[in-house]
């Protein structure tokens, strides 16, 4: 703190926390998802149930050979075993050779 | 892997920052128009078949890179300026909560850091959505933001350590509920330091209660990370609430065990904190016997539950617990009749009941929030809710709130002679209940072993 004259001024520290996510290369996308299969992650909320039928129909006539891991097979990533529902994602994500992700709802 | 992510419109600021704390901030979003929720089946349909490209798009197209904005290190000085020009700074940095706050000096900050033995560099924890690193340092720099006086320290770096806690779920703190914290304090550092602990111990104006208070919405938003408009969605919000000092004096004279004590903590000073949806104050509890008294105080705890019923059965079963907090005169007149504080909880649990269909319309019809509208007694069967939500079938018979007995928290504070009490409702595992140990300094007067952070010794 300083004065001069009758201003006096504060030199101050800023108040936040560093850092500690270093920025994350994106996985390469797919060239196309023919012959894919499509993860789904849901959190049990807003219209998931409704919504993921209606995605799947859809890219299935775009891409006959698609193939997809429905959101049960993977239990909500937003409720009271979220935490174990994400640990145990690479496991399965390998298990049924899921080579993309849909991942909904953020409402 | 590549993803998409699904996010009605309102959301894609929020997803944005988010994924940014994740460290990917160029993780793509597939927007969907207005709140699904909204939505007749044949829009809902219109607006998915309308994502589909960006859902590919998405999956099949790499993303520009992102550009990396610099910041201070931790330590440094940000700014010079008078009262007003840092306050204005603060504030256009979105570091204020628009209130004036203390200008964080140097030596401001140094005399927060004599109240603890702990290193300012000792990092408590990483918090999201942004995920920087919580410090004795910059715990000290918001405590002087927000008006505490230095010697509220340890009792600040244990409520950073609770915030820091993976239980107390501090990533859902800009959930659209807007819910906000509660803290509830015990030991004799309430006296030592100056709490309120009777009349109007909700109420702002005393400043360990407020101040302790503003410091924990602060350090959400400046180290958390929690911003409105951008990772905070609480529709309306909360503001802070003022710290919540239990009477220890009543509870000792009752035989009554303190919220801490309650939750496993075996040390006197501690902090209890949990995120309350809303609450209401429970007015004139008439009587003095229980069996007048406490069908009156269930009544307003099942009252004041809806959509949280999604925390004792679905999104988070066995998660609610609600907190009632009585007068002192209640808790003394419950307790002359000879009732513990586990007698309350069990008697209260027996009497806050509400019909099973009236349950299941709370968590399905009117809400959605536990997906296909199935009733209490499926969700047993499908040992996805306990037993006692399916004593029978018939759709009339009354179930409880929550889970268990234990799952009620009871405080005692307020105005010792008046027969109110407050109901609070819990946002279960979106902020469970967590308490810390508060440890205080071995020699308060010391010099502190390290001032400013080692990264900024070059600076």
């Amino acid at each position: 703190m300083s004065a001069t004259g009758s201003r006096e001024t504060y030199a101050v520290v800023w108040p936040r926390g560093t850092k500690a996510v270093e920025i994350a290369e994106l996985a390469p996308r797919l060239g196309t998802l023919e012959g894919k299969t499509v993860g789904e992650l849901w959190d049990d909320l807003f219209r998931g149930d409704e919504i993921f039928p209606i995605l799947r129909a859809e890219l299935a006539r775009r891409y006959p050979g698609i193939r997809f891991a429905s959101y049960d097979r993977f239990g909500s990533t937003h409720g009271r075993d979220e935490h174990r529902v994400i640990a145990e994602l690479p496991r399965k994500l390998e298990e049924l050779e899921v080579d993309a992700v849909i991942s909904g709802m953020a409402c | 892997m590549p993803s998409v992510s699904l996010v009605c419109e309102g959301f894609v600021g929020q997803a944005t920052a988010t994924a940014a704390g994740l460290g990917m901030p160029t993780l793509p979003p597939a927007v969907l128009p207005g709140h699904v929720d909204a939505q007749t089946d044949e829009e809902l349909e219109a607006n998915v078949l309308a994502a589909v490209d960006a859902v590919v798009r998405g999956l099949t197209a790499d993303p520009e890179p992102a550009g990396v904005t610099a910041e201070p290190a931790a330590g440094a000085i940000v700014f010079e300026g008078t009262f007003d020009e840092v306050n204005r700074f603060f504030y256009e940095h979105e570091w204020s909560d628009g209130l004036p706050i203390v200008p964080p000096t140097v030596e401001r900050v140094e005399e927060f850091l004599r109240f603890t033995d702990r290193d300012a560099d000792e990092e408590l924890g990483i918090l999201l959505p942004d995920r920087r690193a919580a410090t004795v340092w910059n715990v000290a720099v918001n405590g002087v933001l927000a008006g505490c006086r230095p010697e509220y320290m340890p009792v600040l770096v244990a409520l950073v350590e609770a915030m820091a806690d993976p239980r107390y779920g501090v990533e859902h703190s800009g959930n659209t509920p807007g819910s906000d914290t509660l803290i509830v304090l015990n030991g004799p550092i309430i006296k030592e330091l100056g709490f309120n602990y009777e009349q109007g111990a909700l109420r702002d104006g005393f400043q360990a209660n407020t101040t302790v208070g503003r410091f924990w919405r602060l350090y959400l938003r400046n180290v958390a990370g929690f911003l409105p408009h951008k990772t905070d969605k609480g529709t309306f919000g909360n503001t802070w609430r003022v710290v919540l000092a239990e009477n220890e004096d009543a509870l000792a004279r009752i035989g009554w065990t303190t919220v801490a004590r309650d939750q496993g903590v075996t040390q006197e000073n501690a902090v209890t904190v949990g995120r309350y949806t809303g609450g209401d104050v429970i007015v004139s509890v008439f009587g003095t016997r229980p069996e007048q008294m406490l069908p009156y105080l269930a009544d307003a705890l099942t009252k004041q539950t809806g959509w949280q019923l999604m925390f004792t059965v679905g999104m988070g079963t066995g998660s609610q617990r609600p907190l009632l907090v009585l007068s002192p005169i209640l808790a003394e007149t419950l307790a002359k009749a000879g009732l513990s504080k586990e007698d309350v909880r069990r008697l209260l649990y027996a009497e806050a009941r509400m019909p099973a269909w009236k349950f299941e319309r709370y968590i399905g019809e009117w809400t959605n929030l536990v997906p296909g509208r199935r009733t209490l007694v499926e969700l047993v069967r499908a040992g996805e809710a306990p037993p006692v939500f399916a004593e029978s079938e018939d759709p009339d018979r009354l179930v409880p709130i929550v889970c268990e007995p234990e799952d009620i928290m009871i405080a005692v504070s307020g105005d010792p002679l008046r027969t109110n009490a407050y109901g609070f409702v819990h946002n279960g595992i979106l902020g469970y209940t967590v308490t810390k140990p508060i440890y205080a300094p071995s020699a308060a007067s010391a010099p502190a072993a390290a001032s400013r952070p080692s990264s900024t010794a070059a600076s």
